[in-house]
């Protein structure tokens, strides 16, 4: 195998298919190249697809053709303990109004779906081929040797868009050597299955109504939350983990998974479901800080390849940011074609487009987030004093009441300590 | 989730060769051995008796933990798995 195209995307997920879709529609010869038997196989999320406007461009009626799951109408975020948790909960009219705000998906019938469209619009897919080194030409990357399908794969320019780890990048020099713990994420999810019907009348669901909560204080130290999704006839329920913290924690992801599904209230919405599937995934949390060189000669980064991920706490975005620097890339790449130079400068409009857009200027509002999202008061502490000063309000026993202020003061001092909830408020003031 | 039943939950298509390499010398000089407990899938562990390190990569979900929080640079090959091979998720 060895072939020559005007430009190979390495990753068919959904900043490599985006980027091949929008080439393919311009009219370039371009190769997507795939290291699962089909595209998707390989991945998971622990999330919500949320709106994609770039994406929506090309593709007018992207939200009629997808294979999607439920929208979501309501969101919530639980304070939990062991045996307690404290939830709030946004449901509003306009969630459930089209154009929604966002769908549960399944990664690999979406993922599928999606680079199949590239093959619609004239990408050539190449599944089951594992990525193994950059082919230089003159200091410039000019192609792809492949695992699985030894051969070689030549053209002027690469997107990379080979996921969280980007060997690609790395090898393009691109990324630093090593990832720094306190800058990932891993991602534990278990598939459990229960009937339409069922979910529907437990998450007070109706139509096609989808439910997506955040969980915090269910890791049992470890800094990392909780997520519970709500499919058409499944829940996705999962924990993440920040490496540097569970790595010296001595937890292990399986059975702070088990805990959390024991916990008696998510136990009660899991009950008589029955696991399908266990996956896990890293996330790159880092940052607008972890951003690597997107641009290099005859190469662009895009997607977790790039550490286009957007995880503040309260939202958790990443296939949006992905898919929109996938067309960004496309577009440089169309240039470059047109121009006839496909040298860092011949691309730096990609770099250029991404840092106009929503994708580099959230992370960069955001950027002292995953900082704040360092302390680990917030994963056990903060969910004690919520739980605990809640409880203490609605308890009703004949002992005399106490002022609601000096109340939390005292289970303030008593969790956390004042001086702490003053530098912890202040952080994420600036922080969000 | 029992981890010890991963096969029956998780599919995989196991190539013969192995795609990570571990140097488990590199292991007993550790003074942290963090992929022990963050492996998700459970591939390494560590026996304290014979002070030595087992790896496994049947099961590997290729997420990249193990890659991640190794500070001692213990493999002599990290990759993913050969085109076709490794991990499939159906529905996740």
């Amino acid at each position: 195998m060895s072939k020559s195209y005007q430009a190979i995307v390495i990753g068919a997920g959904p900043a490599g298919s985006s980027a091949a879709l929008t080439m393919a529609r311009a009219g370039l010869d371009v190769a997507l190249v795939e290291r699962g038997a089909f595209p998707g196989e390989k991945n998971m999320f622990g999330g919500v697809l949320h709106r994609l406007p770039a994406l929506e461009k090309v593709f007018p009626d992207f939200w009629e053709r997808a294979p999607l799951e439920r929208h979501i109408v309501k969101k919530g975020v639980t304070f939990m303990t062991g045996d307690s948790s404290f939830s709030t909960m946004i449901e509003a009219g306009n969630f459930d109004t089209p154009p929604y705000n966002g769908y549960t998906v399944f990664r690999p019938r979406f993922d599928r779906w999606l680079a199949d469209e590239a093959v619609a619009a004239g990408a050539t897919l190449i599944t089951r081929a594992t990525v193994d080194d950059l082919l230089l030409k003159d200091g410039r990357v000019a192609g792809v040797t492949v695992l699985g399908r030894s051969g070689k794969l030549s053209a002027p320019v690469v997107v990379a868009a080979d996921g969280v780890l980007s060997f690609t990048a790395k090898k393009a020099g691109l990324r630093r050597p090593n990832f720094d713990p306190a800058q990932m994420a891993v991602g534990v999810k278990a598939l459990i299955d229960m009937p339409r019907e069922v979910i529907d009348d437990r998450f007070g669901l109706v139509r096609d109504q989808g439910f997506a909560n955040e969980f915090v204080g269910c890791t049992e130290g470890v800094r990392g939350g909780g997520f519970l999704y709500t499919n058409y006839d499944s829940l996705s329920v999962g924990l993440v983990f920040h490496l540097a913290s569970l790595r010296t924690s001595g937890k292990t992801p399986y059975d702070l998974l088990n805990a959390f599904l024991e916990q008696p209230q998510v136990a009660k919405l899991i009950r008589g479901g029955r696991l399908q599937e266990y996956s896990a995934h890293l996330i790159p949390e880092g940052g607008y800080d972890m951003i690597p060189e997107l641009v290099g000669d005859g190469i662009v980064v895009a997607g977790d390849a790039a550490a286009l991920c957007n995880a503040t706490g309260l939202n958790l975005e990443g296939i949006n940011l992905a898919s929109h620097s996938g067309i960004v890339a496309a577009e440089a790449v169309i240039a470059a074609h047109q121009a006839g130079d496909f040298s860092r400068r011949g691309l730096g409009v990609y770099k250029k487009l991404l840092e106009e857009s929503y994708v580099i200027k959230d992370l960069k509002l955001y950027r002292k987030a995953p900082h704040m999202l360092h302390n680990n008061r917030i994963y056990q502490e903060y969910p004690e004093l919520m739980c605990s000063f809640m409880e203490y309000i609605y308890r009703i026993d004949g002992a005399p009441k106490e002022n609601l202020s000096r109340l939390f003061l005292r289970t303030a001092r008593e969790k956390v300590g004042l001086g702490n909830l003053l530098a912890d408020g202040f952080s994420a003031w600036r922080a969000l | 989730m029992n981890i010890d039943e991963i096969f029956d939950n998780t599919s995989f298509t196991i190539d013969r060769e192995a795609h990570i390499v571990l140097d488990q010398n590199v292991c007993v000089g550790c003074d942290n051995r963090g992929c022990v407990n963050s492996c998700p899938a459970r591939c390494y562990t560590w026996s304290e008796e014979e002070q030595k390190m087992t790896f496994v990569y049947d099961g590997c979900l290729e997420c990249g933990t193990c890659y991640v929080v190794c500070h001692k640079n213990a493999f002599t090959r990290w990759r993913y798995p050969r085109g076709g091979f490794g991990v499939a998720y159906r529905m996740t």
